[in-house]
């Protein structure tokens, strides 16, 4: 016993450092469990703060191109307004119309934290669980996808963006709906990988890919990005492309957080599919 | 001694500080991305006890983290500099006895000293620290080249606030 303490005291320092040690790796690796717990709260809460303030400065270097952006934006929306239709018959803009069933909401919200230089980046966000966002949400800028919410507090969230190595969105060819996959390889911010394009497909330059609807986060028709450079496998079935970015990642000032007002009902159903499964 | 734990402390929040609100958002080609926060490990004085080096290296490491949402990622690669760091310090000593209260500098130790002192340093804190957030080999020389490029530019900046803040008298 008096060898162990005389054992412990002389080599505490490795002790200590095996400690901190594992006591930082545990939290990185197991930090998806932590995504709601108090010690994120309390810390986006004072990181959250901080960042406000910076980000105030640095939104005047951006208004420029805000504008660009909130200008097209205002185009399509005008176009898309009754006024702008030839009306045949004034009942078909009926709004309480039992055919169309409002689906998605939006809230705009300031980017006040962004990266694009690390392997994994993330965007926070100055709304929270307060003005009604969860988890697994999808942000859009206009019409181009930016990420998808992982952990929230009450006046702030954060936003794993595409430039991650855990971020795979469901997309598809414009022009004859084939599904593929993107994913970010790093390196490049403007430049992801198009994997797992049947071969039949005839690839071009320019080529738009849109998101696929396939998953809970994006709606269809979402503006990905366009093909920048292929490659033909000869041995794979699969060919490979990739893609330069419609999103401007650098830049992101004001984003639009999607509210999917029918999630629950789609959750139900998948939940009642499983338990029938058994 | 109330001095140094002082200048110290304003050293720990300036750097992070800095390290969030400004060298962060730089943006060059997705390969470099300094980390010169650890200047603060680098410059803490010889005589620190190890267990005070690893417990703020620590400290340096989370609340940086907690900025970058990245929990654990830089606190492990601070810990394990901190703890690096006295092998380091004895395998290049002098054998002239180290000043107390004083730091590690260009000034004192020369250019020589310094510069294998916080290459050394720095390279462990980023290979840990890329390798780490990327897990996986697939990626392996990609992510060389980041840990390469990116310690050089963490240096250059080392280096340019040693010459900056502790003038060399000639």
């Amino acid at each position: 016993m008096h060898y162990l303490f005389y054992f412990l005291r002389k080599r505490y320092i490795y002790f200590l450092f095996l400690v901190l040690e594992t006591l930082s790796l545990i939290l990185f690796f197991n930090y998806n469990d932590y995504q709601n717990s108090a010690l994120t709260y309390v810390s986006n809460g004072i990181t959250g703060s901080v960042l406000n303030v910076s980000s105030d400065v640095s939104e005047y270097f951006s208004l420029k191109r805000v504008n660009r952006i909130l200008a097209e934006d205002n185009a399509k929306l005008h176009s898309n307004r009754s006024e702008a239709f030839y009306k045949a018959d004034t009942d078909s803009f009926y709004h309480k119309d039992t055919l169309y069933k409002l689906e998605y909401r939006y809230i705009s919200a300031k980017v006040i934290n962004n990266s694009t230089n690390k392997r994994n980046n993330f965007i926070m966000l100055n709304k929270g669980h307060n003005q009604g966002i969860e988890n697994h949400m999808g942000v859009i800028m206009g019409n181009r996808i930016v990420g998808q919410v992982v952990s929230i507090s009450n006046h702030f969230c954060w936003v794993m963006s595409l430039l991650n190595k855990d971020s795979k969105i469901s997309g598809k060819f414009k022009k004859n709906n084939q599904l593929v996959n993107i994913e970010w390889s790093g390196g490049n911010y403007q430049i992801g990988e198009v994997k797992e394009i049947p071969k039949h497909v005839v690839i071009h330059i320019g080529d738009t890919i849109i998101t696929s609807g396939n998953s809970d986060i994006f709606p269809e028709g979402l503006l990905i990005g366009t093909i920048d450079h292929f490659t033909i496998a000869q041995e794979e079935n699969f060919n490979y492309a990739t893609i330069r970015f419609s999103t401007d990642f650098n830049s992101l000032s004001f984003v639009e957080v999607l509210i999917d007002l029918m999630r629950q009902e789609k959750e139900n159903l998948k939940k009642s599919f499983k338990s029938s499964e058994r | 001694m109330t001095i140094i734990f002082l200048k110290n402390t304003g050293r720990f929040i300036f750097l992070i500080l800095f390290q969030v609100l400004i060298l962060n958002n730089i943006q060059l080609n997705g390969y470099i991305s300094p980390y010169f926060y650890i200047y603060f490990i680098l410059l803490l004085p010889f005589e620190t006890p190890r267990w005070l080096l690893l417990l703020s290296a620590f400290l340096l490491g989370i609340s940086l983290d907690v900025f970058t949402n990245t929990i654990g990622l830089n606190a492990s690669a601070c810990v394990l500099m901190a703890f690096v760091r006295p092998f380091v310090i004895s395998s290049i000593s002098t054998g002239t006895e180290f000043m107390i209260g004083h730091s590690p500098s260009l000034k004192n130790q020369g250019l020589k000293w310094f510069a294998y002192y916080s290459v050394i340093l720095v390279l462990v804190h980023h290979f840990s620290l890329f390798y780490l957030e990327i897990f996986r080999f697939k990626e392996f020389f990609q992510t060389l080249i980041r840990v390469l490029l990116s310690s050089l530019f963490t240096l250059l900046l080392v280096f340019i606030a040693e010459y900056l803040f502790y003038p060399t008298k000639e």
